[in-house]
């Protein structure tokens, strides 16, 4: 196999990715992709990072052994890349300071960002709090509703957020109306994206970043198996936490990659948010990818109980690891993840964020039984505090109070 | 023939509307009502589900189009209707790529030759544009340029060089409808946008009165402009008693053919 080296230099994974932008953003992402060329190589700006990563954040993260969930599937060895211990709780905080610290360097003085799930507003507010950057939140009232706790979060750590009300009032009008703000306020505004989406450089950028995952679990990996992993599985919504831990094992040829995508109702039904197993290739947030979308090309609205997974495109670089077959991506339903998510907690002492919770789901539907031998890192990319609300009113718990 | 390469010299007045707003009957009599006035160009925007570069206003237009599940087939016979050859004003289209490439750019240009004199999409830049911009042109339909106040002088260079139509100057950095226009830095811009390029610099985004198309007639070298939001925001003003709308579109058009 040859080396894997995506994207190409106008930010191409295959046909996927590229730019589509007015004019009014192209500079200002040509600009940036400059500058993020430019600190790749700067060694002090690594030190600082890893620095944040160790103290501030408290990476390595940890790769548990869920011998108890192993032992109910019956099949493979199943160990947790647990970056939902990460300061903040998901790996959204390793993108967070990467970006925060190459705005800094641009001379910067205004964060924005958008945010589903509330994990990559609340690791947004963070960084901005960390480096006393003024901070604005764009989030989709629809989302503002069922992850109350984060909202909460992120006005604490001083970060003003802006509802979004058009469209599904979630995450893909939130990352409109970030767009919308970074086209008016051009001279001193830095966006942080929080996923692999959007238009070049972002998919690569915010896929560097989160690689410490992929880093830290095959180091570890081959310390207490003294072999690499069989499978990797990990959500996508628009692709990060997946990309990260992919990302260092893609040249691994024996090494069998899944990402998991929320089915919503079902991937069939119109209430999915499963983009490359429903979607077809189309041009949303200024990347060309795999896109929920009717025959006129107009994107519909995703449907998912999770909310950072409820997105109806995804990041190139998953739309082209499709395409060459490097990764296998398959759907799970709202119901599926929910069963998932307390069979977790229960077995392994872990709540998981209800995004992870459809990794958790496939593993458990598809290797019952099965792969004996095998060993299977699943990333643990979020814990489930925020999600209690909307996990109790779906398992028919009173919570309030 | 063209009609975009028989522009006037000076104040040349380019009225944008949505396809299809607010119903698609509706649009019909809209897009009369502009056609009587003669304007120099009517720009026909396509409705998409998430127009990312246009503000407020022009995003809820979009909506009311979509409403009935307008396709981009019934935008594109409704164009048609007009006649293009019957006056002479220019007939361009405004649009966002997902809508050329899912219709399909061959069957697109096929709908839209002799049609159209040209075409703007918004989110195509430079980069991207080579494989359009050459079907395109052999069915002589001109790919307008934007340029905006982010757009640098080596940038501009590229972009502008065998431009044709008309540039379109964004005036504010800022999606359609903003509000504030700078004249010194528009005239800066616009002089040197000038100096690089012999067609057309027409400024949009913000230009909501008689006032703003005067004062860029006197303050600025423009050659024109562009006006959008403010012909939709009247629907709204006038809260979308439709009969009233055509009246007061009559009454605002006139006001800006200066
Ligand atoms: C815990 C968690 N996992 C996953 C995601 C989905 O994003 P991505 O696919 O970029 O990892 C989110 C988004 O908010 C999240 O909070």
């Amino acid at each position: 196999m040859k080396k894997y080296k995506q994207p190409s230099t106008i930010g191409r994974f295959g046909e996927f990715g590229g730019m589509y932008v007015s004019e009014t953003l192209m500079p200002l992402l040509l600009n940036l992709d400059k500058s993020y060329k430019k600190i790749q190589k700067d060694k002090k700006f690594k030190k600082e990072l890893n620095d944040l990563f160790k103290n501030y954040v408290g990476r390595p993260s940890s790769l548990h052994y869920a011998k108890n969930l192993s032992k109910y599937i019956n099949g493979p060895k199943v160990y947790f890349k647990r970056d939902e211990l990460n300061h903040t709780g998901a790996h959204k905080i390793n993108n967070c300071l990467g970006q925060i610290l190459l705005a800094k360097k641009m001379g910067k003085t205004r964060i924005i960002a958008e945010t589903g799930a509330g994990q990559h507003g609340v690791a947004t507010a963070t960084v901005c709090a960390l480096f006393g950057l003024p901070c604005y939140i764009y989030m989709g009232s629809k989302d503002i509703e069922r992850q109350k706790p984060n909202v909460f979060r992120m006005k604490l750590l001083g970060a003003t957020i802006i509802p979004v009300e058009s469209g599904s009032k979630s995450l893909k009008d939130a990352m409109n109306e970030a767009l919308r703000d970074w086209i008016k306020n051009v001279r001193d505004t830095f966006y942080i994206i929080g996923s692999t989406a959007g238009p070049h450089p972002y998919p690569k950028m915010v896929r560097d970043f989160q690689s410490v995952i992929g880093k830290e679990a095959r180091e570890q990996i081959l310390k207490v198996e003294k072999k690499l992993p069989d499978y990797l599985i990990a959500c996508v919504g628009g692709g990060s936490n997946a990309m990260g831990l992919f990302y260092p094992f893609l040249n691994d040829k024996n090494v069998k990659i899944i990402g998991v995508e929320a089915a919503g109702k079902g991937a069939k039904t119109e209430e999915t948010a499963a983009t490359m197993t429903s979607g077809t290739p189309g041009i949303l947030h200024g990347s060309y990818s795999y896109v929920l979308q009717d025959n006129d090309g107009q994107i519909k609205e995703a449907h998912s109980i999770s909310a950072g997974l409820d997105y109806p495109g995804v990041g190139p670089e998953h739309s082209y690891l499709k395409d060459i077959k490097r990764v296998k991506y398959f759907g799970i339903t709202d119901k599926e993840a929910l069963e998932a998510f307390q069979i977790c907690s229960k077995l392994e002492g872990i709540i998981p964020a209800l995004e992870p919770s459809h990794a958790l789901a496939y593993l458990i539907k598809a290797f019952k039984n099965k792969q004996k031998n095998k060993v299977v890192i699943l990333n643990l990319c979020g814990r489930g505090d925020k999600d209690l609300f909307t996990a109790a009113k779906a398992i028919g718990f009173d919570a309030d109070e | 023939m063209n009609n975009l390469d028989s522009l006037p010299k000076k104040k040349i007045l380019s009225l944008f509307m949505t396809c299809g707003f607010p119903t698609l009957n509706q649009s019909k009599k809209v897009f009369n009502e502009m056609l009587s006035h003669q304007p120099d160009i009517i720009e026909f925007g396509l409705p998409f589900s998430d127009p990312m570069a246009d503000g407020p206003i022009i995003q809820e237009a979009n909506k009311l189009a979509l409403r009935s599940k307008l396709s981009t087939q019934q935008s594109l016979n409704l164009i048609k209707e007009f006649n293009k050859s019957k006056n002479n004003t220019s007939f361009v289209i405004m649009c966002y790529l997902n809508t050329v490439r899912k219709f399909g750019l061959n069957k697109f240009i096929k709908n839209i030759k002799s049609i159209v004199d040209g075409i703007i999409i918004v989110d195509l830049p430079f980069e991207e544009e080579d494989a359009i911009k050459r079907s395109l042109s052999k069915n002589n339909i001109h790919l307008i340029k934007l340029i905006s106040p982010m757009t640098d002088k080596k940038r501009s260079q590229k972009l502008l060089k065998n431009s044709k139509g008309f540039i379109y100057y964004i005036s504010a950095t800022g999606i359609t409808g903003s509000n504030k226009l700078d004249y010194k830095e528009i005239n800066k811009n616009v002089k040197s946008i000038k100096k690089m390029s012999s067609v057309p610099v027409l400024v949009g985004f913000g230009i909501k009165s008689k006032k703003d198309v005067i004062d860029i007639s006197k303050k600025t070298n423009a050659d024109g402009v562009i006006i959008g939001s403010a012909l939709i925001q009247k629907y709204f003003d006038i809260k979308m008693d439709f009969n009233k709308y055509l009246k007061s579109l009559k009454k605002f058009i006139q006001e800006v053919k200066i």
